[in-house]
């Protein structure tokens, strides 16, 4: 393309006919890819002609680490997956190997109703960072610093009810490793205070942006049909129409105690992806209120079989019993019957399923991990054809990939 | 690791399918390579439009196919729907057990596109083929990795790191907590601290010093 | 750190200083977030942390206008050469920080696919243990590598090998 002509006198076709083809190699270390992801696209001028992503750039080898750990240190490493929300990965974990364990392990409905809430405030923690990063991926700082705040509170919250801020390790086979300490509801309630103007702080910065319109309306069209051939669930597939959510279709943890919608667009393109996470993270909320009520009765937070639970921490000082059981079951672990089992929820992602297989022992002989992302990305291979290389950001951060579970 | 109630040495996984507890979550199909395509194309036809997962299970041991590829299926409307007209979708579990890496499984990456990258990752892994794939390449691993990591007679630190020795507490034997690695005493540590703390904490550097 | 050697270095010491504490007060970090770790280097640049305040203004995408790398998360077997080569294409001086217990030795992830710590491509100057480390262990770190610059230690204005 020479430089002398005039801008409008360079058409399309020519630039076309003189081939102006290149193939580019994005990533895996990009500003823009959410992760370590490798693109290689062949562009023509700047649309984009053939995009090939590339994976495994966080490969980790979790399922075969947990195939050497104990059922319960297993779940450090599966937590580990998808990062943005830690507690998704064991709560899916732990729901496959209680139903291995059979009715033994029924978690009582206390810790159910905070295990439902801490899910949600996961949901809402992941939509922040996918909210934030994709701003920035578009030049908006400012969604950025009012989501982080956000997910700060919620952190917090994380960290005073598990220890750590990400990856708590915090639930346990039959309910949780202990109760929620005080002044965890006090807390609750100021993030569920502040949630509402914060959130439509951030609406007015970029719902109705035009700038944001602008680049996401028309990027990245899913049809209905074509979502489902290639896989996709969670706000992929709801903005394409089909309103499949695993809370619904095979409710868990008791999602069948509580309303909410599922939230379906019809436009399959990225705004539309980004209006249903938006109003998700509504319903999230809503949730949390519903669950807040519910966490003012006291109760179990254990399932009280021995066999997989350990004894209360002040009676291990008291009884020998005590103490050497929970001396065994630190230092060999408990036994899960022989079987297999797919147990799935609705992480922010999508559809995360564990397909677990026990042979008897006191280690997973199997966790497959079925991971959201990496169906959703591999989407990406058809949407980025004929869009601009400038889109390709914009559907990535649609698609909103984590590539530690796309990479496992 | 030695201990009272480790399982005993050449216990191997009993086939899930034969022994499993009462558990609703799918609908178990077990079929072999050579019926899997037709089996997946009825199923496909009978409305199980997504194919939710491809993974694959190494039995090491069993007989008389070592490996699972193991296809989720669900029954979803290809067109939009509302949570009551998808209700409780239905779904199928179709086992497919592979002798070994010898025997090729037809792919299903043209009835279902999200079948493409799952393939892959079961052949990098494992070393199972699919015949029909356009692109059977790796995908997690390096292009020029030897082995097929998640197979059970694959060592977890990998072959290279096996054969190099690892250090005592590597093994989880009983090192006693706060054991000094080279025997240095406390005092020794704690001298060697204080230099450190004053040459980062302090003002300037001594002068002449030797770093 | 080297003896001064010749009254050559001797006019150099003012000048020397004032550009180690320019260098110090205006780290820019390479975006080498990898994992979990990445998430709470994001975290730093929030306001609850705040990353700026220690000069850390902005992160640059390319390497060849960071001065950090902050290795933050799991180094994949896949992922090292990479990283060894956006170590190489950085201009000197520079300096690393190993960001969370996978990046420094491999963290939980003793197997096949993670290298053991990043230390065995590039050499580090500042390891933050933690999985992932608070942000504020992150904050400190850039403390520390401010403090090394100005006692102009490896990676000085007058870097020597």
């Amino acid at each position: 393309m020479t430089v002398s002509r005039a801008p409008e006198a360079v058409a399309l076709d020519v630039v076309e006919q003189s081939g102006n083809r290149m193939v580019l190699s994005m990533g895996p270390q990009h500003p823009s890819t959410h992760g370590v992801l490798q693109v290689i696209t062949e562009i023509d001028g700047e649309t984009v002609t053939k995009a090939s992503p590339e994976i495994g750039y966080l490969h980790t080898g979790i399922e075969k680490s947990a195939e050497n750990l104990f059922w319960s240190q297993a779940s450090t490493v599966i937590e580990r997956m998808d990062y943005l929300s830690p507690l998704t990965n064991a709560l899916c974990y732990y729901l496959a190997v209680e139903q291995l364990l059979g009715p033994d392990a029924a978690v009582p409905p206390r810790a159910q109703a905070i295990r439902v809430l801490l899910a949600e405030l996961s949901r809402i923690a992941s939509h922040c960072v996918w909210l934030g990063t994709g701003g920035i991926d578009l030049g908006a700082l400012t969604g950025f610093f009012y989501c982080f705040d956000l997910r700060e509170r919620i952190l917090d919250l994380f960290e005073a009810s598990g220890g750590a801020r990400m990856h708590p390790n915090y639930l346990r086979v039959g309910g949780l490793a202990q109760d929620l300490p005080d002044g965890f509801l006090g807390r609750l309630d100021a993030v569920i205070e502040m949630y509402e103007p914060r959130m439509r702080d951030v609406r007015r910065l970029l719902q109705k942006n035009p700038i944001l319109q602008d680049r996401m309306i028309d990027i990245g069209i899913i049809t209905a049909g074509e979502a489902v051939n290639w896989g996709l669930t969670g706000p992929c597939l709801r903005a394409t129409g089909i309103a499949y959510d695993v809370r619904r279709a095979f409710p868990y943890s008791g999602y069948e105690n509580y309303e909410f919608d599922v939230i379906t667009r019809s436009e399959g393109d990225a705004y539309a992806r980004f209006l249903v996470r938006l109003d998700e993270m509504d319903e999230a909320m809503r949730i949390i209120r519903q669950v807040r009520k519910v966490l003012d009765d006291p109760g179990p937070v254990q399932s009280p079989d021995t066999k997989f639970s350990p004894p209360p921490k002040e009676t291990i000082a008291l009884s020998m019993e005590a103490l050497i059981h929970h001396f065994k079951l630190v230092s060999e672990s408990f036994r899960v019957p022989p079987g297999d089992v797919y147990a799935a929820v609705e992480g922010p992602r999508g559809e995360l399923g564990y397909y677990v297989v026990s042979n008897g022992d006191n280690r997973p002989w199997r966790v497959r991990t079925r991971p959201p992302s990496m169906y959703n990305l591999q989407v990406l291979k058809k949407i980025a054809v004929g869009e601009l290389i400038a889109d390709m950001v914009v559907m990535i951060g649609s698609l909103d990939p984590v590539f530690g579970e796309v990479d496992r | 690791m030695p201990s009272s109630q480790a399982p005993p040495a050449g216990a191997t996984a009993l086939d899930p399918t034969a022994v499993r507890p009462d558990i609703a979550d799918a609908r178990i199909v077990r079929v072999t390579p050579a019926e899997i395509r037709a089996t997946l194309e009825g199923l496909r036809t009978d409305g199980f439009t997504m194919l939710l997962d491809l993974g694959a299970v190494d039995y090491l041991t069993r007989e008389p196919a070592r490996f699972d590829v193991v296809y989720h299926l669900l029954r979803l409307p290809s067109q939009p729907a509302t949570v009551a007209e998808i209700g409780t979708p239905e779904r199928v579990r179709v086992l497919c057990g592979v002798p070994s890496d010898a025997v090729a499984v037809p792919t299903v990456s043209d009835l279902w596109e999200s079948a493409d990258w799952a393939e892959r990752e079961v052949f990098d892994l494992f070393g199972i083929r699919f015949d029909g794939h356009p692109d059977l390449r790796r995908i997690q691993m390096p292009d020029d990795w030897e082995g097929h990591p998640l197979r059970k007679d694959y060592p977890l630190r990998g072959v290279a790191r096996e054969r190099t020795p690892r250090p005592s507490f590597a093994l989880k034997s009983n090192v006693a907590a706060g054991t000094p690695a080279s025997g240095r005493t406390a005092a020794a540590l704690q001298k060697q601290i204080a230099e450190v703390r004053r040459a980062i904490d302090g003002h300037a550097a001594p002068e002449g010093k030797e770093r | 750190m080297a003896v001064a050697n010749s009254g050559a270095d001797f006019l150099l010491t003012t000048v020397d200083s004032v550009a180690r504490w320019a260098q110090s007060s205006s780290v820019w970090p390479l975006t080498m977030g990898l994992a979990c770790c990445a998430i709470e280097m994001m975290t730093a640049t929030a306001p609850e942390y705040d990353i700026a305040r220690f000069g850390s203004e902005v992160f640059r995408a390319s390497p060849r206008q960071a001065d950090l790398m902050i290795v933050s998360g799991r180094v994949a077997r896949k992922m090292g050469p990479i990283v060894k080569r956006l170590y190489d294409q950085m201009a000197d001086p520079k300096w690393v920080i190993s960001m969370g217990a996978c990046a420094s030795s491999g963290g939980v992830f003793d197997n096949y696919a993670i290298v053991q710590g990043v230390d065995t491509i590039i050499p580090v100057d500042v390891y933050v243990p933690g999985c992932p480390p608070t942000p504020d262990g992150l904050l400190y770190a850039v403390n520390l590598i401010q403090q090394q610059i100005k006692r102009g230690g490896r990676g000085g204005i007058l870097a020597r090998a």
